[in-house]
Order: C-alpha cells, then sequence, then structure tokens
C-alpha cells in the first residue's frame, strides 16, 4: 500500500476552525488526503475527529477555512460528493424498523455503482439475515449491517468513524482490516478515525494525529515508527500520557 | 439528593422545567385575571366562548402534557412492544414499588393541583354546581391508567396505542354514564377511588415484567407472512433514489393517519345508530367523520416535521439521512408524496366507511332528502360541484395539515420549534375573546367588513414577500434550480386560477367583488411554508 502512487487530493481541508458556543472543536485544521491511501484519525474521545468528518461529509458547514472533497464543497453539492462516498457512522443509527434485504434494496437506489453480488457475498461473509429486523440485530451485527451498506456500491473514499466501536476483536482483525486493506488494494481511499492505536498501526498508511481540535502531528506511518519506536510512543510524545487511548478489549 | 425519590422527581422537574414553568405562569395569569380584574365573587360563565379559550383549551392542553410528562410519552415509543419506562432507569438499585410508586404520586399530585387551582381560579363561582373531589380523581386515574397501560410490554407493535385508547375510553364512558344517572360526590368517588391503586398494581406488573426483559412476542404468524413478503419483493429494486426514499417515508411516517383514522372512525360512524330519529344528529355525525383526518393530520404532524422522532437528538438529521446522495429539496419532495398517499389513504377509508354506516344503519334517505333539498336551492350544476368541491377541500386541508408545519420541525432548532408552539397556543387563547368581541360589537363588524378587502390585501402581501425571500434564498442557495422554481411558481398560478374560477363561479354575486375572490384564491393556496422547507432542512442538514 505504502507504493501505491499518490495522483491528487480526495480530500482537501484548509485552515478549518470550528466553534461550539464557547467550545473550539477545530483550530486551523489542514488536512490533504491522497487517492488510494489509508488514513488513520487517532485521538482521545472528544478530540475533533467525529466534527473533521462530519465537515467532510457536509454534515457541517465550515465556519472559517475551507472544505473540498473530489474538488467539490459537500455543502454546495452533497449529491455530487456523498454519491462517491461509503459512511458508517459512529453512532450507528439504521432504521431499526428495516429488514436487512430492504437496507439493501433501499441502499441500492441511490448508488448506480451498486454491486449486487459483492453486496451478497458480505451478506454471507457478516452472516447476517436478510429477514432480520435491524432492531433485532446485535450491536456487532448492526456495525456490520452498516458496513456492508457503506461498501457494496464500491465508493472512491470510505469514511469509518470509529468502526471498532461495535465490533469484537475477531470482527475487527478479520474483516474490518481485511476490507481496508481490499479497498485500499483496489485504489480507492479509506479514512477512518479511531482511538484504537494498535488498530491503526495494523492497516493505516498515513496517521494524522489530533488533540483539543489541532493536528499535532500528520506524517505517513513508516516515517512514525523511523522516528519513535510505536504509535503509542509517538503519541505520548505529540499529546501526552494523560490521553493515550488504551487498546479496547 | 440522598432520596430516589428526590432523584426521580428531580428528573421530571429538569426535563420539563420550561413546560412546567409555562403551566405555572398560566395558572397565575388565570388568578390574576380571576381576584384581580374580576373580582373574587363574580361568576364565571362557562358556556361562553372567552372561558373556552381562557380556561378550556389551556387547561386541556396542560392537562394532555402533564399525561405525556409523567407517563415518559415524550422519549418512549408509543408503537414499540417494549414498555415506555425508560429502560436506563432499571437498572437503578430502587425496588418496582419506588419505579412504579413516585412517578404515578408526582403526577397524581399534579393532576389534583391542576384541578384544584382550575377550580378555585378558573371557574368558580359559576352558577353550577362544580364538584371539589372527583374531577381530580377522574383526572389522576387517567394519569395513572395511562402509565400502567403504556409501560406494559406487548406482544405487537401498535398495540400499545389501541389498548391505552380502549382502555381510556372505558373509564370515561363509565364516568359519562354516572355523570348520565346523576349519581352524587360520593358515589363518584366510590367509582373512581380505587382507579388509582388497581392501575398501580398493574403499573408494577408491567415494570416488573419490562425489567426481567420479559416481552411477549405474538409476532409469528405476523413475522413468516412479513418474511415470505420479503422474500417475494426481494428482486423489485426501486426505480429512482426518489421512489426509494418516498417508500422510506412512507414507512416511517405514512401509515400513523390512516391507522388513526380507522381507530377513531368506527366509534364515530357507530354513533349514526343511535341517531336515526335525529337528523340534525346525523349531520354532526357526518361532519365529525369528515373533519377526523385533517384533525388527526394536525395531531401527527409533528411526527412527520421531527426528522430524528427516537433518536438522541430528536431534532438533528440522522446521519443515515443527511448522507444519503439526494438534495435537500429531494428529501422534502419524499416527504410531500408521503404526506399525499397518507392523505388518500386516510380519505378512502372515510369514503368507503360512511356510505357503508349510513346504508347499515339505515339514515341514508336522510342525507338523499338534504341532498334534494340543496338541489332544489341552488340548481343542479351547484349542487354537482359543491358536494365534490367540498371533498377536495377537505382532502387538500388534510393534507396541508401533515405538510404545513414541516419548515418549523425540520429547522432542528428547539428554541423554533418549541417557539411555534408556545406562539400557537397564545394565538388559540387570544382568538376566542377577539371573536367573541367581534359577535358582540355590531360598530367594529362593519369595521372589519369595510376593511376587508385591505386586510386581505396586507395579507397577500405578506405571503407574496415571504414566498418572494424564500424563492431568492431558494435559488441563491441552489437548492433549487432555476427549472424547478419556475414550474413550482407556474403550478402555483395554474391552482390560483382554478380556484379563482370555481369562486367566480360558484360565488356570482354582486356582493363580493372579483379582487376579494382573487385575494382569497392566492391565501388558500399553499405556498411560502411549503417552500421554505427545503430550506430548513438545509440549515439542518448542514450546520
Amino acid at each position: 500500500m505504502g507504493g501505491l502512487r499518490v495522483s491528487e487530493s480526495v480530500v482537501h481541508v484548509s485552515e478549518l476552525t470550528r466553534r461550539f458556543g464557547a467550545t473550539t472543536a477545530l483550530v486551523s485544521v489542514s488536512v490533504s488526503l491522497p487517492r488510494g491511501a489509508v488514513y488513520g484519525l487517532v485521538g482521545a474521545n472528544g478530540a475533533g475527529k467525529t466534527t473533521l468528518i462530519r465537515h467532510i461529509l457536509g454534515l457541517l458547514r465550515a465556519q472559517s477555512g475551507s472544505v473540498r472533497v473530489f474538488g467539490v464543497d459537500p455543502v454546495a453539492d452533497p449529491v455530487a460528493v456523498l454519491s462517491r462516498i461509503g459512511y458508517l457512522s459512529e453512532e450507528n443509527d439504521l432504521p431499526g424498523w428495516m429488514r436487512v434485504d430492504e437496507l439493501m434494496r433501499y441502499t441500492r437506489a441511490f448508488y448506480p455503482a451498486w454491486d449486487d453480488a459483492y453486496a451478497e457475498e458480505l451478506r454471507r461473509r457478516f452472516a447476517l439475515d436478510g429477514a432480520a429486523k435491524i432492531t433485532n440485530l446485535s450491536k456487532g451485527q448492526r456495525a456490520r449491517a452498516g458496513l456492508l451498506i457503506a461498501l457494496a456500491h464500491r465508493p472512491e473514499l470510505l469514511v469509518l468513524d470509529e468502526p471498532s466501536s461495535g465490533l469484537d476483536p475477531i470482527v475487527r482483525r478479520d474483516i474490518l482490516g481485511a476490507v481496508i486493506r481490499t479497498i485500499a488494494g483496489e485504489g480507492r481511499t479509506v479514512l477512518f478515525s479511531s482511538h484504537l492505536l494498535e488498530e491503526v498501526e495494523q492497516v493505516a498508511d498515513h496517521v494524522t494525529m489530533i488533540s483539543c481540535g489541532r493536528i499535532v502531528l500528520s506524517a505517513p506511518l513508516d516515517a512514525i515508527k523511523a522516528s519513535h519506536r510505536s504509535l503509542n510512543e509517538a503519541f505520548i510524545a505529540h499529546v501526552g500520557s494523560a490521553a493515550t487511548p488504551t487498546a479496547e478489549l | 439528593m440522598r432520596s430516589p425519590a428526590l432523584a426521580i422527581g428531580w428528573e421530571f422537574r429538569r426535563r420539563h422545567r420550561w413546560g412546567l414553568i409555562a403551566v405555572a405562569g398560566y395558572l397565575f395569569v388565570v388568578a390574576t385575571i380571576r381576584f384581580l380584574i374580576l373580582g373574587p365573587g363574580e361568576p364565571v360563565l362557562v358556556d361562553s366562548v372567552r372561558f373556552a379559550a381562557v380556561v378550556s383549551v389551556p387547561l386541556t392542553t396542560t392537562f394532555v402534557y402533564l399525561l405525556a410528562v409523567f407517563s415518559f410519552g415524550f422519549t418512549g415509543d408509543l408503537a414499540a412492544r417494549h414498555s415506555m419506562y425508560p429502560a436506563r432507569m432499571f437498572t437503578l438499585p430502587v425496588t418496582n414499588a419506588a419505579l412504579v410508586g413516585w412517578p404515578m404520586l408526582y403526577g397524581t399530585a399534579a393532576m389534583a393541583i391542576l384541578w384544584l387551582a382550575a377550580r378555585l381560579f378558573a371557574v368558580w363561582p359559576s352558577g353550577i354546581a362544580i364538584p371539589l373531589i372527583w374531577p381530580a380523581l377522574l383526572a389522576a386515574a387517567l394519569l395513572a391508567w395511562t402509565q400502567a397501560l403504556t409501560w406494559m410490554p406487548y406482544g405487537l407493535p401498535g398495540i400499545r396505542l389501541i389498548v391505552a385508547v380502549l382502555g381510556l375510553a372505558a373509564l370515561d364512558t363509565v364516568v359519562l354514564l354516572a355523570i348520565h344517572f346523576k349519581a352524587g360526590e360520593p358515589r363518584m368517588v366510590a367509582i373512581l377511588a380505587p382507579q388509582v391503586p388497581l392501575a398501580y398494581l398493574v403499573a408494577r406488573f408491567a415494570v416488573a415484567r419490562a425489567r426481567r426483559g420479559e416481552v411477549p412476542d405474538w409476532r409469528g404468524v405476523f413475522g413468516r407472512l412479513a418474511s415470505n413478503a420479503v422474500r417475494t419483493r426481494r428482486r423489485d429494486h426501486f426505480p429512482s433514489p426518489a421512489r426509494a426514499q418516498a417508500w422510506f417515508e412512507w414507512r416511517r411516517h405514512g401509515r400513523s393517519l390512516p391507522a388513526l383514522v380507522a381507530l377513531l372512525l368506527p366509534f364515530e360512524l357507530a354513533l349514526l345508530w343511535l341517531a336515526k330519529d335525529a337528523p340534525a344528529f346525523v349531520f354532526e355525525i357526518l361532519f365529525l367523520a369528515l373533519i377526523t383526518p385533517p384533525f388527526m393530520a394536525a395531531c401527527t404532524a409533528w411526527t412527520v416535521s421531527q426528522p430524528n422522532p427516537q433518536g438522541r437528538d430528536s431534532y438533528g438529521v440522522p446521519p443515515f439521512i443527511a448522507t444519503r446522495p439526494l438534495t435537500s429539496a429531494e428529501l422534502i419532495a419524499a416527504k410531500l408524496k408521503m404526506a399525499m398517499w397518507s392523505t388518500l389513504a386516510a380519505w378512502l377509508l372515510v369514503l368507503v366507511a360512511m356510505p357503508l354506516a349510513l346504508e347499515w344503519s339505515g339514515t341514508w334517505p336522510l342525507v338523499t332528502e338534504r341532498v334534494r333539498r340543496l338541489h332544489d336551492a341552488i340548481g343542479t350544476p351547484r349542487a354537482a360541484t359543491v358536494v365534490p368541491l367540498i371533498l377536495a377541500g377537505f382532502i387538500v386541508a388534510t393534507w396541508k395539515q401533515l405538510v404545513q408545519s414541516l419548515h418549523i420541525g425540520l429547522t432542528g432548532r428547539e428554541w423554533i420549534v418549541k417557539g411555534s408552539v408556545l406562539l400557537t397556543l397564545t394565538f388559540l387563547i387570544v382568538l376566542g375573546p377577539i371573536v367573541e368581541w367581534i359577535i358582540d360589537s355590531p360598530s367594529v363588524q362593519r369595521a372589519l367588513w369595510n376593511a376587508g378587502p385591505l386586510i386581505l390585501a396586507g395579507l397577500v402581501g405578506l405571503k407574496m414577500s415571504a414566498a418572494a425571500w424564500i424563492a431568492t434564498r431558494l435559488d441563491r442557495s441552489r437548492l433549487l434550480g432555476d427549472r424547478a422554481l419556475v414550474l413550482g411558481a407556474a403550478c402555483w398560478v395554474v391552482a390560483v386560477l382554478a380556484l379563482y374560477g370555481v369562486l367566480v363561479w360558484f360565488f356570482s354575486t354582486p356582493f363580493v367583488a372579483r379582487y376579494v375572490l382573487a385575494l382569497i384564491a392566492i391565501l388558500a393556496v399553499p405556498l411560502a411554508r411549503i417552500s421554505a422547507a427545503p430550506l430548513a432542512l438545509a440549515w439542518n442538514r448542514h450546520r
């Protein structure tokens, strides 16, 4: 993956600042995501990861600075941007009343590139019953269903906001890791946020650390490893031990 | 805070502080009017419009509000199988008796205070005997049974609503019969007093079951049927994103209105069997049935306009919807389409049930006789047009009720939503006395009649200015393309012209100027509020 050629920026965020009342969530954040990279966004809870992702999806309007995804402002033209993105939300707010089959049928309508065979393959791989209602699925199964609809249209950019929070360790390692590698191997881009440094270390090409709304480190993983013994050590050096994310059991 | 009772009470107070402050403020205003303006001994005319506006409407609203507060109605899912009692409270280290008892006690106390305050400030003395205890007991019993029936887990989705409505209606019927047979206060107290402890026992049983996770599942047969339906439909794909989104909206909100109409209609039409010998009563029942869809549409509109009723943030657009690759205008179009199908489904029920009920109850001849008299009075063409026109008016009114608050609810700003509710209630409260003042003052009526065209012109100016501003914003924000804007405006003009043509044909009288009819047609066809809905959604979706 490290050998993939960087042709252009899929996401370009420049000097983005965001305030929620008296709280400043992002301070002059600038990020550029090269095509074909697996981009890990790490930080403690409340660091600003989800706020940055919501700007990229156009769910938040840039108060100052600019956000461009595929060269387009996601607020001005949400259809052009969102039709090329697969997104798994941290909240995982899939409608509980839908059945898995209905969810697939509904989501399919929005994406011309939806791959029925791939969707069915993912459904079987994730062991999801098509007739099961979303509300009756476990948290892990719901996360898999969310991942299925995020992947089945083979998006150019896959955005995963804390994808591990609903998955057990086996699913995390075998499915999420494998899926991210497959997507990156096909030349598509992945942006995923996590507070699990080990997980990021396993799959990311490039790591950006965010703390209190500021980017404190952004570099290729190999470069970080060359300058620090591990990602964990880099995190302690740049963010501090008090905020060091811990591994999830 | 060292006691669970205080903690539970504090949660009610903290969560609903603004609503409870508004109720206290209202009672204070009524008390001020009672003691400082009217005078303590001045009798109150309980059958006046002013009384209805200042006392009946706000008190009924307060009663319903307190029902929702103390049964956790604002956070629970009325249609779900599981209990509406908040599951997070099941892990508190308190007994079932405490979980049930304290909310019931606080609710009972609130209802008793509401009645006593209302009686003291609003309806006493009124020249008629107003009972002291049993109305408070009735309010407490209705609340207790609402709590018990809504906290019970059920085997099928939607059963809770039916059971609650039937249970409360049964209690109401008993009380109405007792009033009919002139039961005195001691007898009423004897009927109502056992209701609260009885409801407490049922509620305790319900919460105990819910706490153990015992939710019965009667979906076996239905589930199999649904699975088969899903299997047969698996290959059917939506032809477009717009159709998929309209399906989503229909499944989420579309069935509520027809279901509510289907629930109420049989009870209303059953009254026709009692009204065979009272023609006036028959037409009152038919009118009641006809206003049921628009009235229920007004009740369900808030769920349609709430982007995320079951979510943590019920006002914000959930990411699942916000990230659909559709424009905000397309998301609104799906809602409008769903509202149309929902309206048609509700009216289909009315139009099928009403003739059947008239026929089976033997009251058809009364209706045909009234139609014959109408025919004799206004002639064949007008008589043949007036019935479909009235019906069309009711149908459009139903649809309008469903969609006209979208521009408020979809903003996602709690202060706008609650502010608009407060404004509406204030308007309703002020409207009654103003109407009564107009009815009582011939000079005011004359002035209004003379100023009528000017007032209408002012309202039209306001509407068109708002529409122009909204169109400019829609164009600038590129939420709607030029073609869509022009097409929308053209459709609106055609609708206004059509309505104007009908009005001119129908009211061909020299007493009403044609420009007045034109102004009425412009005001009647919805424009500004519906056009503002995409702006409201975009404001919420891209914060």
